[in-house]
């Protein structure tokens, strides 16, 4: 027993260690300096709550907050619509699925920063040329107007991340027994029918886990936002994550957005941790 | 039970392992904390120790140059050790400056930018009374930074000034004299002129304002309408409880301006479209920019460049014909430092700025218009530049302020504010409104 004891904690110290190390003990002197007037370097006085009171009243906070809740609620669909689609239509006879699921993981493995970059010269360069040759004037005022630039990141994060969700559903689809698919088959059923009372009950756990990382990475989504809109057109497409640090760094008033990151760290957290435990109950066994 | 005891061993020493790599991390931050820095260098036969000098700034462009520099300076003076850290763009210089504070890994030498930036690292700043450099400064550079007893908490990296820039011979062929733009009036006129013959000049639109870049507005142009007001002087904007906007209809009209003779889309126009793409292809006539273009007109077409660009100051009723210039970036010596350090890290500055050699590396590699006496027989090296000293030499020049707006003011409400006008999200008289509003509100 002695010796189990052991063994158990000699596993378990290094990661403990760096644990603590890198996320505890940050979270907890976070939630330290929030209630503080931290600049940075050091602080002279508690303020208690007054960070958390003024978050309620400052505007541009709310609307990041809901920009991003917007963001999330269309790139969550669209990346499990679309993912799902592309992981059908790799896993069926196609000649060509092998080099399509390279081709469809592809954007997943360049940098966000420099994706951000790169549809920044489709959206305003290329999109402006297509729109004077097609006469198509909202063409040409791509992530000039705060409806682009929604569009725009929904556009850049659903191109990115879709291969790495298609991937995922893959995983699933090719763990789907044969004989259940054949045995409908037998009973008559259309494809569409097999996969809504087949397939589809059957990769309900593949939903629990995308739906946990598009949520939580539509949350978090920083450096696409950065490089893409950089918040523009006047700060309407700020995300809350860049909302955060502008007010920590270039806002200099560190505490309160200490105190920002906490609530929206709580946010995060209440959901995507509820999402999981319905989405949990939801899922059939074999 | 053999077998079960080797593994042990094994991951025992897997563990062991995983610990020292663990301490040997957290031995070596502390290592490279400032105590670490003041013993290694303040041994106790001083001179002939090796100095080592940490420089930190935010000024990205001139960084090669300035290691050059340094390097020429660590030969002539062999117990000093230089290591440069260049940051660019203002907000991330300032963040990282305050992470490297804040770990312990302060620099020996560092820049600041405004009275805000100063405020907060006051208290790690060695007097620089007594540096050959300060007496140099040319009048209205350092007084910015003077306390009254007399005490100074930063020297002058160089002057900077803006206006608009134009393209001479598009001007030329309009039949435009820009030296008789003097007045809001005097420069609608000539836009209106510029842009009835658009097509015979071969130009796309008049101006290219570069709506995304918040700065061009919220800072710049903005400072224009702003100087007055504030008496030209960022420490009083530092200490303003809140902003009259007394000149807010010029300003108004010099934005409607540029936006409506300028390349559409203008929200989402950049910086480097203004000046790579539309001004230094000779697209447009005029942009509102600084000296700093120059380097990046250069890259794009030398010829152009040398012979064929001009700056006008931005019209202002009573302060006609002045360019704002200024000071962007201050040095400062970290005071946390032994007294070895933090002298030798004054006669690198003051070699900089005043010796011979480093005088020729100022004007000729940096490109920088100097900030300092002694400079008077030298050749600036760009038209830009030689625009910017000249106004200066005369003192026809107009104060910069808005490097004493409160931290994140233009970035995080006033140009969003500016952008929501100019996108038809905000009347002018909100936008005016609920920027001295978030003026109030962030001087509390």
């Amino acid at each position: 027993m002695k010796n189990k004891e052991f063994t158990f904690w000699l596993f378990i110290t290094p990661v403990l260690l760096s644990l603590t190390l890198v996320v505890i003990l940050p979270v907890v002197m976070g939630l330290f300096y929030s209630f503080t007037n931290w600049n940075g370097l050091n602080f002279t006085s508690f303020v208690g709550f007054n960070h958390y009171k003024r978050l309620l009243g400052d505007g541009q906070f709310l609307r990041s907050l809901w920009f991003t809740v917007k963001f999330s609620i269309a790139s969550i669909i669209l990346l499990n619509v679309i993912g799902l689609s592309l992981a059908l239509l790799v896993t069926s006879k196609l000649k060509s699925r092998n080099i399509l699921r390279t081709v469809f993981f592809m954007p997943n493995l360049i940098g966000g920063l420099i994706l951000g970059f790169i549809w920044q010269f489709i959206f305003i360069r290329v999109f402006a040329s297509i729109g004077e040759l097609i006469g198509v004037e909202s063409l040409q005022v791509w992530l000039a107007t705060p409806g682009t630039g929604f569009w725009g990141l929904v556009i850049l994060t659903v191109w990115q991340m879709a291969g790495y969700i298609m991937i995922i559903y893959i995983a699933y689809l090719q763990g789907v027994p044969k004989e259940l698919l054949e045995s409908a088959e037998i009973d008559g059923a259309t494809p569409f029918q097999k996969f809504r009372h087949v397939i589809f009950p059957l990769i309900a756990p593949a939903f629990t886990v995308t739906m946990f990382l598009t949520l939580s990475n539509s949350f978090k989504i920083y450096d696409q936002n950065l490089s893409l809109t950089g918040g523009g057109p006047y700060n309407s497409t700020q995300m809350v994550a860049m909302n955060i640090v502008d007010t920590a760094f270039s806002g200099n008033q560190m505490a309160y957005g200490q105190s920002k990151a906490i609530i929206f760290f709580l946010i995060v957290a209440v959901i995507s941790l509820s999402q999981v435990y319905y989405n949990k109950k939801r899922e059939v066994d074999l | 039970m053999l077998e079960n005891h080797d593994s042990k061993v094994r991951m025992g020493a897997l563990f062991t392992g995983a610990c020292a790599v663990l301490l040997a991390a957290c031995g070596n931050d502390s290592g490279a904390g400032p105590g670490g820095m003041g013993t290694e260098s303040g041994g106790s036969d001083g001179d002939s120790e090796t100095i080592q000098l940490n420089i930190m700034q935010g000024k990205v462009e001139f960084n090669e140059q300035f290691n050059e520099l340094a390097d020429q300076y660590m030969e002539e003076n062999e117990n000093v050790q230089i290591e440069i850290t260049s940051v660019g763009g203002g907000t991330d210089y300032f963040t990282q400056l305050t992470t490297r504070f804040s770990s312990g890994d302060e620099p020996d030498i560092f820049s600041v930018a405004g009275p805000n930036e100063i405020e907060q690292f006051q208290d790690t700043m060695a007097d620089m009374s007594d540096t050959e450099a300060a007496e140099a400064a040319l009048e209205g550079t350092i007084e910015n930074v003077t306390h009254d007893d007399g005490r100074i908490d930063a020297i002058p990296y160089n002057l900077e000034g803006y206006g608009f820039i134009y393209n001479k011979e598009v001007l030329e062929q309009a039949g435009v004299n820009p030296e008789e733009l003097s007045t809001y009036e005097e420069l609608q006129e000539a836009v209106e002129t510029i842009d009835s013959q658009k097509e015979d000049l071969g130009i796309e639109a008049v101006f290219a304002l570069p709506g995304a870049e918040s700065w061009v507005m919220g800072d710049h142009l903005a400072n224009v309408y702003l100087s007055p007001e504030l008496n030209e002087n960022p420490v009083d904007a530092y200490n303003a409880e809140s902003l009259a906007f007394e000149r807010a209809d010029e300003f108004k009209n010099m934005l409607d301006l540029q936006a409506e003779y300028s390349i559409e889309p203008v929200l989402s126009l950049d910086y480097s479209q203004q000046v790579e793409e539309y001004f230094s292809l000779g697209q447009v006539a005029m942009i509102q920019q600084g000296n700093w273009i120059y380097p990046t007109l250069e890259q794009m077409d030398p010829e152009f460049a040398e012979s064929n660009v001009g700056m006008i100051p931005i019209p202002l009723e009573g302060y006609e014909d002045q360019l704002p210039v200024g000071v962007p970036n201050y040095w400062a010596v970290n005071s946390n430092n032994d007294d070895a350090t933090v002298q030798a890290a004054k006669d690198f500055l003051d070699w900089m700025y005043l010796s011979d050699e480093g005088k020729e590396f100022v004007v000729s590699e940096f490109n920088f218009v100097p900030a300092y006496e002694g400079y008077e027989d030298m050749e600036i090296s760009d038209p830009l530049s030689q625009t910017v000293y000249d106004y200066s030499q005369n003192g026809e020049t107009l104060g910069w302020v808005f490097t004493g707006f409160p931290t994140g003011y233009q970035l995080n409400e006033f140009g969003p504010n500016l952008q929501a006008y100019l996108g038809g999200n905000m009347s002018w008289e909100e936008a005016i409104e609920a920027s001295k509003q978030a003026w109030e509100s962030m001087r509390q």
